[in-house]
């Protein structure tokens, strides 16, 4: 059976999504992402440069075959800059996907979750599919899986902190209820950590600076395509229970006998 | 009498950054995983001065990490040079014999489809203090201008009222810049000899009155000669540190703009090295990981390609310090500075390309305005 996972209408089987706005070049970006072989790719709205080709960040991934984009809301400090900044990719770009950020410190880039709701709302309504980056809170993921949104997109750790998956107890909650697709985003440095997100249950993860800041921004590629695909594929196995092996003596239920013995 | 504010004052580090601190401090200080004021003076002493390569070598970790392999380029557009000011180290002071020059607004469209040709999206535009000339309806008017051309447009003008401010955001302006100059009060007041801008407090608190109003970044420095480095750099500091706090939402930047002895027969009594802006520029990189440094082409290019990417985050290129000479259209001679780094685009381009740097020309969209 083909293990796929969906954002609305559209399919994938890459769990690996890229980002794209830390590479030297547009050359690197698309080598990265093919060596990826992510089919769903981000790119910021404030990237899109028509007037320029060198400095446009959209056009080389638009030629690339098999790739769906989401043009991502990043710099937007509230819900109607996102709003706005949703139209103006769709229109552009014509994905109807849209990663929802809206951080309004340019900073440490942390969402704000109350202005994320707002907009996911409004853009549900307008048609989008809404993956919304969010702080690592199952609450909040449960809200915007209720407002519509196609998945929920918590951060392992701050964007570019390279702290790996900090929020990991949060995710596994957020994961457990969840609907709609959970995909880690931020934080993440190594592949193994990707592969312990496909493990816990994730349906993805996306990275950008651990790819674009390595050294072999490509072979990073390839070795998290590697990882993700390890780890979905060791969840799909089915782990084995922590500490089943540890329990030789039963000291408390022992005079209960054999034939009782719990499963 | 100007007094320095107790929220900035950068006394309690002073003695550290000046030679207190040892070698040790100046290790701890790189290793640490929270640096604050106290690590910043460590970096900025003597004694890290022997440590510049594993300075670099961190600054450009974080930079990479948290900025990647890019570079932001921006543009200066010199608007007018007509300035009531006296300020002992600037070519526009107004006892400086060279004519003025002001570009209407529609000559200042000519310079900005220049730029726009070129390939800029964002830019300063400059003038010197208010003055009938200069005031604040021409720079609205030339916001505005420039909003129709650019996605990022930012000001370096006189400090303005918040209601000013407010009005420039609804123009389409996004940001300031504005440098104290000399966070010391008692040397701001020998520098700056006459004008508006002898008054410390209403500069030192404009970026505040301007990210209240809703600008959106605010770009601060200090030019560094006029006082001690490190009195003025832990300043900087503070300031950053205090806006932050207060304007969760907005962006600041710190620049490292350096007075040199050939501007106007203007001689700093500080004068700072390459090898201690270096270090100057890599230890606010370590403290400030997540803040654009921004570096001019005052700078003569061998620093510049030596910075970019390794603490520096963002440059301006091609730039003119005249008013006018992007369109060829008005092009005077007179400067406000003089420019080290004379690369066109295509040049310096092409030197970040080989540094395996990105140029990124737009990183803002005017759909956010
Ligand atoms: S520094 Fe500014 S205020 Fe002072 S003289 Fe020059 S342009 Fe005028």
């Amino acid at each position: 059976m083909k293990d796929e996972w969906k954002i609305g209408p559209h399919k994938f089987s890459s769990r690996l999504i890229l980002g794209t706005g830390k590479f030297a070049d547009g050359d690197s970006m698309c080598a990265a992402v093919r060596a990826s072989a992510a089919e769903l790719i981000t790119v910021a709205l404030r990237r899109f440069n028509r007037e320029k080709t060198e400095d446009d960040l959209y056009a080389p991934l638009a030629s690339l075959e098999g790739i769906a984009l989401m043009p991502n809301t990043s710099g937007a400090r509230d819900a109607d800059e996102a709003c706005r900044a949703a139209r103006l990719g769709r229109e552009l770009s014509g994905s109807d996907i849209v990663k929802l950020e809206i951080h309004p410190n340019p900073h440490h880039l942390m969402p704000d979750p109350v202005e994320t709701l707002a907009a996911a709302e409004r853009l549900v309504k307008e048609g989008f599919h809404v993956m919304p980056y969010i702080a690592a809170d199952p609450v909040l993921a449960k809200r915007l899986e209720e407002a519509g949104c196609a998945s929920v997109m918590p951060l392992g750790a701050a964007i570019g902190s390279g702290q790996g998956l900090t929020t990991m107890a949060m995710v596994r909650l957020i994961v457990r209820e969840s609907r709609i697709p959970v995909i880690v985003d931020a934080g993440l440095r190594a592949p193994s950590e990707a592969a312990a997100a496909l493990e816990a249950g994730c349906d993805a993860v996306l990275v950008n600076s651990a790819v674009a800041a390595a050294e072999d921004p490509a072979a990073m590629a390839a070795a998290f395509a590697d990882a993700v695909r390890a780890g979905r594929a060791a969840r799909r196995a089915g782990l084995m229970a922590q500490g089943a092996s540890a329990e030789a003596t039963s000291p408390l239920t022992s005079f209960l006998g054999a034939e009782h013995r719990d499963e | 009498m100007n007094e320095v504010p107790e929220q900035i004052d950068p006394r309690p580090w002073l003695a550290a950054a000046r030679g207190g601190a040892r070698r040790e401090d100046a290790m701890r200080a790189l290793a640490s995983d929270e640096p604050g004021p106290r690590e910043l003076a460590a970096l900025l002493s003597p004694a890290a001065g022997a440590l510049l390569e594993p300075m670099a070598r961190r600054a450009q970790a974080l930079t990479r990490r948290h900025f990647g392999r890019t570079v932001q380029l921006y543009v200066p557009l010199y608007l007018s040079s007509h300035c009531p000011g006296g300020c002992l180290y600037c070519g526009f002071a107004s006892d400086r014999a060279a004519p003025r020059h002001r570009l209407e607004p529609e000559q200042s469209e000519d310079e900005m489809d220049a730029l726009k040709s070129m390939g800029f999206e964002e830019v300063l535009l400059l003038t010197g203090e208010r003055c009938p000339g200069a005031d604040y309806a021409y720079v609205r008017d030339c916001v505005a201008r420039a909003a129709r051309h650019f996605h990022n447009v930012n000001v370096e003008v006189f400090p303005m009222e918040t209601g000013e401010y407010r009005g420039l955001a609804e123009a389409g302006c996004s940001g300031l810049t504005l440098y104290q100059e000399t966070y010391d009060p008692g040397r701001y007041e020998r520098f700056h000899r006459w004008g508006p801008k002898r008054d410390y407090r209403a500069r030192l608190d404009a970026p505040e009155r301007a990210l209240r109003a809703g600008l959106r970044f605010a770009g601060l420095g200090a030019l560094l000669g006029l006082s001690d480095p490190r009195y003025d750099l832990l300043a900087l500091y503070r300031h950053a540190a205090a806006l932050r706090k207060q304007y969760w939402r907005s962006g600041i930047s710190i620049s490292f703009p350096r007075i040199r002895d050939q501007e106007g027969g203007f001689r700093p009594d500080f004068p700072v090295s390459d090898r201690e802006l270096a270090q100057f520029i890599y230890a606010f990189r370590l403290c400030l990981p997540d803040v654009p440094l921004v570096l001019s082409t005052r700078e003569r290019p061998a620093l510049r390609d030596g910075m970019a990417g390794v603490g520096i985050s963002k440059m301006s290129v091609a730039s003119r310090t005249t008013v006018g000479g992007y369109s060829g259209r008005t092009q005077y001679s007179e400067g406000q500075f003089e420019v080290s780094d004379g690369r066109g685009i295509d040049e310096f381009c092409a030197m970040l390309r080989a540094a395996n740097l990105e140029p990124v020309f737009k990183n803002w969209e005017a759909v956010y305005r």
